[in-house]
């Protein structure tokens, strides 16, 4: 990059400076103290949650959740993307329509709507209980498969998009060239495009994880107040019991561990591009 | 980058020229609409917010010819933001507290006294709710929620939400939400607790746990909870239950033996607030008699405070039939109750799981 060049990220590079990373820094310093005023330093707020198994069961609770979400995410976003890069322009831009259109309504007007196809009297136990599959009706609001099948829905564009972009950037000659050498479909699918798709894979699956776990609407309407997610507990310590430097220091612990994940994906991401290119 | 800039004539005067007009654009809507002056006020989401905007808003674009803009959030979430905001500009000038945040708030120093000579209806409140620093504009009872098509009898106790016969169909609120506080400080109380000693209570919910359908996490997940029929039968507030009622979901209210159990809800001009006048004459205004008869009315049930309404509708079935009857109407010692609300939140999380 030229020096002017670097001269017009300055205006970006400050904003960032002035709304994220000064924010980031107060809220790091808060978690640090024993008092909103900021007058004795502590570390005791970290050594409060990671002495308490009920804290960190919260932390582990909600990055399984996103493993969760984040693979029915894949099964489901995978076939749609590779109908997508397969599909007719057409078609193509229908279904690309189809897999955006959950992102251009509130993410609260989607959530609500799936209490009504949830709920005791919703439309799947209706249709499972005319069916005869089930005489109960099947609790499936306020439990993690509740929440797991909703965020899959609600996030599913995040795991479509990247996947969709590198199925139809990539070469149709190599398969091909796989069906020349007398590879069938599924092996010419398992030996060529689903590795050649692997940073679509991973760039998906980073976006839908972080969306995940940090799924606050979602979680807490369809998971209810019993299930207790990361999102749910922060925002309880800070607004319902007013400990904001508790609520501040698992927010940064939540923040690294998030991070954690991301940064072991990306290294898979930066692995699979060599193969890609080799 | 730069070559391609120099290459359309396109150099930075004009750059800067069309970004300012673009944002003059943008800014002037607010240029115009900034003429009337306009007041930030809070509501609780629900009936409130929706009264606030049916009746109030209108009466005092006539009578001041300000418009209000609402901020629809919970007690405790406008402590947090009034809190955040000290020293600058507060988010919104008038606030609206439940009975507990008021105690919070005059120890933080957030609200300002209120300016009751400058108020004329103040005095024709009930001298209990004469508060100085803020009146109260109306008072909230919790009693039991109950779904009239599936349950014929009408509950009389608490004891009820035990029976086995409610496997599954009880519903439950967080603790963040003023409802899920004084349930389960009521509920305290009649189990034998003090307000020192909360063991009885959740023994008492852990009892309950087999019959706990759903804990909504907030209010607005729980009206959804009545509305898809998750639940049947559940501690709730008056006025929730006729806003619903209202909208045609099949809930009614019962009080139980042990005495209908409320608190104040109240209305505070925010210190340091940027429209400290319209502040006061919004607040005035929900004092009123007439207004207070209009709020009354279904489907809001408005509980009034002013001594010349007379008290019809809702309440008078199941609630109180004159003044007299809502003054007996049980309390909570809210300076005892607070500081052990975040310890309270704590262990209902650990306690009360699936």
């Amino acid at each position: 990059m030229t020096a002017s060049g670097s001269r017009l990220i300055l205006p970006l590079a400050a904003l960032f400076f002035a709304c994220f990373v000064a924010p980031l820094l107060v809220l790091l310093a808060l978690s640090l103290h024993s008092d909103v005023a900021m007058k004795a330093w502590t570390i005791g707020n970290y050594a409060k949650f990671f002495t308490d198994p009920f804290n960190y069961s919260i932390l582990v609770d909600t990055l399984l959740l996103g493993v969760k979400a984040t693979l029915v995410c894949l099964i489901f976003g995978y076939p749609i993307a590779w109908l997508c890069a397969r599909a007719s322009a057409r078609w193509q831009s229908v279904l690309l329509f189809l897999v955006i259109l959950p992102i251009l309504t509130s993410v609260v007007v989607r959530t609500f709507a799936w209490i009504v196809i949830l709920g005791r009297q919703g439309v799947l136990n209706q249709i499972a209980m005319g069916l005869g599959l089930v005489h109960e009706p099947l609790r499936l609001l306020n439990t993690e498969m509740g929440v797991v099948m909703v965020l899959a829905q609600v996030q599913m564009p995040l795991m479509v998009l990247p996947i969709l972009t590198v199925l139809s950037k990539m070469d149709p000659n190599l398969a091909d060239a796989s069906r020349v050498l007398g590879a069938g479909e599924w092996r010419t699918f398992w030996k060529v495009t689903l590795p050649l798709s692997l940073p679509g894979i991973i760039a998906g699956c980073i976006l839908t994880y972080s969306a995940n776990i940090t799924a606050f609407v979602t979680q807490s309407l369809i998971g209810g107040a019993r299930l207790i997610y990361m999102p749910l507990h922060i925002y309880q310590q800070a607004v319902g019991a007013n400990n904001w430097p508790f609520a501040a220091a698992i927010s940064i612990i939540f923040m690294m561990a998030v991070i954690a994940v991301v940064a072991v994906l990306s290294v898979f991401a930066r692995a699979s591009e060599t193969y890609g290119r080799a | 980058m730069t070559s391609s800039i120099e290459r359309h004539s396109f150099n930075r005067r004009t750059l800067i020229k069309a970004a300012s007009a673009s944002t003059f654009a943008l800014a002037a809507p607010r240029l115009s609409w900034g003429q009337s002056k306009t007041l930030v006020a809070a509501t609780f989401p629900g009936t409130w917010s929706e009264a606030d905007r049916q009746i109030i808003l209108p009466a005092f674009k006539a009578q001041t010819g300000a418009s209000v803009t609402q901020s629809i959030v919970l007690g405790t979430d406008q402590i947090s933001r009034l809190v955040a905001a000290k020293g600058n500009k507060p988010p919104f000038d008038v606030a609206f507290f439940d009975a507990p945040q008021v105690i919070d708030a005059v120890r933080d120093g957030l609200i300002a006294e209120y300016p009751a000579a400058q108020s004329p209806n103040f005095k024709d409140l009930l001298p209990a709710a004469q508060n100085k620093w803020g009146p109260k504009i109306t008072m909230q009872v919790i009693g039991i929620g109950y779904n009239p098509d599936k349950i014929k009898t009408p509950p009389t106790s608490w004891e009820d939400l035990w029976d086995a016969k409610y496997k599954g169909r009880v519903g439950l609120t967080a603790l963040n939400s003023q409802l899920g506080i004084a349930f389960i400080a009521e509920l305290n109380r009649i189990r034998g607790g003090t307000d020192d000693n909360f063991d009885p209570a959740f023994k008492a919910l852990r009892e309950l746990l087999p019959n706990v359908g759903a804990i909504g996490a907030n209010l607005g997940a729980f009206a959804t909870l009545w509305q898809q029929g998750e639940i049947d039968i559940a501690p709730y507030n008056f006025n929730f239950v006729q806003t619903l009622k209202a909208k045609g979901v099949p809930v009614e209210f019962a009080i139980p033996s042990t005495g209908p159990v409320g608190w104040s809800t109240s209305l505070h001009v925010v210190a340091g607030a940027t429209e400290p006048e319209l502040a006061l004459q919004y607040i005035d205004l929900h004092l009123s008699a007439a207004i207070q008869e209009q709020m009354l009315k279904p489907p809001f049930d408005v509980i009034p405070t002013n001594a010349k309404v007379k008290l019809e509708g809702a309440i008078t079935k199941s609630l109180a039939k004159t003044q007299d009857d809502l003054a007996k109407v049980r309390t909570f010692d809210w300076a005892k109750l607070n500081p052990q609300r975040g310890a309270l939140i704590d262990r209902f999380n650990r306690e009360i799981k699936v």
